[in-house]
């Protein structure tokens, strides 16, 4: 039976920058960063306390995954594009992050550079958008307690 | 009760003090000290906010930074106990265990394979249909 999951996939516009965000602002773990021939990098982070996922940070740009004769099932140039504006547009929702409390977050991120709304409360509790920076923005929340 | 925004900020000012200052001889009294609040008033709000206390969070950024340097090369277990702070390696080998399920050398071991497997077949950590998919 299906239990959880072990990898998850976030696209992103710039690895490095993705990096720099997740690892150095979040205090996400480098789990694998494994460069292969052909220059891709395959590099996968752990939430700070979930050492069992895998998220891997995929660059969709990245020359060895566009559609050519050694790689006819890659990204077409319509494909590509089409993710290029998405991402570009940063309005693909990858998530939600839980906090313990999300304006200690908030105050934390904010003084941190990171572009955030400010926390609401809602009937789960309380929650605000983040914005990664390299696409992606994710539901920050930290459940209402029962 | 919810805090103040201005509490809300010297709780995050100690956390972040203890994040750019784990390596240091820091106790309670310089981490309240940041948040200008005395130390029991102070351990109550920490501890209400990140769900841990600041000794164990304290603690806990040391083991991580401590993983970090044992995946390294050229530091000994012994450098890397002192450079995150801690004064004895018995209590440094202690903690790491009871918080990562294994001592220090065997986390090192396994961290250098893995790093060495990486370089040399990376492939290896890749689940397969991502490279079938990707041609990567």
């Amino acid at each position: 039976m299906v239990t959880k999951f072990s990898h998850t996939t976030l696209f992103v516009l710039d690895q490095d920058k993705a990096y720099n965000f997740y690892v150095n602002i979040l205090g996400f773990k480098v789990n694998t960063d494994a460069t292969m021939e052909s220059g891709y990098r395959w590099l996968t982070l752990n939430p700070p306390e979930q050492p069992d996922l895998e998220v891997v940070l995929m660059p969709v740009l990245h020359e060895s995954m566009i559609k050519s004769a050694t790689c006819p099932d890659g990204f077409d140039e319509e494909s590509r594009n089409a993710f290029k504006v998405l991402l570009e547009k940063g309005i693909l929702g990858a998530g939600v992050l839980y906090t313990t409390d999300c304006r200690a977050s908030y105050a934390e991120l904010k003084a941190k550079g990171v572009d955030l709304t400010e926390p609401k409360e809602q009937f789960y509790g309380i929650e605000c958008v983040v914005k990664d920076g390299c696409g992606n923005w994710f539901s920050m929340t930290q459940p209402k307690e029962m | 009760m919810q805090l103040t925004p201005d509490i809300y900020q010297r709780i995050v000012a100690a956390k972040v003090y203890i994040d750019a200052n784990y390596h240091e001889p820091i106790d309670l009294e310089q981490i309240s000290q940041q948040a200008f609040l005395s130390k029991f008033h102070f351990h109550r709000l920490f501890t209400k906010v990140y769900k841990r206390t600041p000794h164990q969070y304290l603690t806990q950024t040391r083991i991580e930074a401590a993983k970090l340097l044992l995946a390294k090369e050229g530091i000994s277990v012994t450098d890397v106990c002192t450079m995150i702070g801690f004064e004895s390696l018995a209590s440094f080998s202690l903690l790491f265990r009871k918080q990562s399920g294994h001592t220090p050398q065997y986390y090192r071991n396994i961290a250098w394979l893995k790093k060495k497997l990486a370089k040399e077949e990376p492939k290896r950590f890749i689940p397969h249909c991502f490279i079938e998919q990707y041609k990567i």
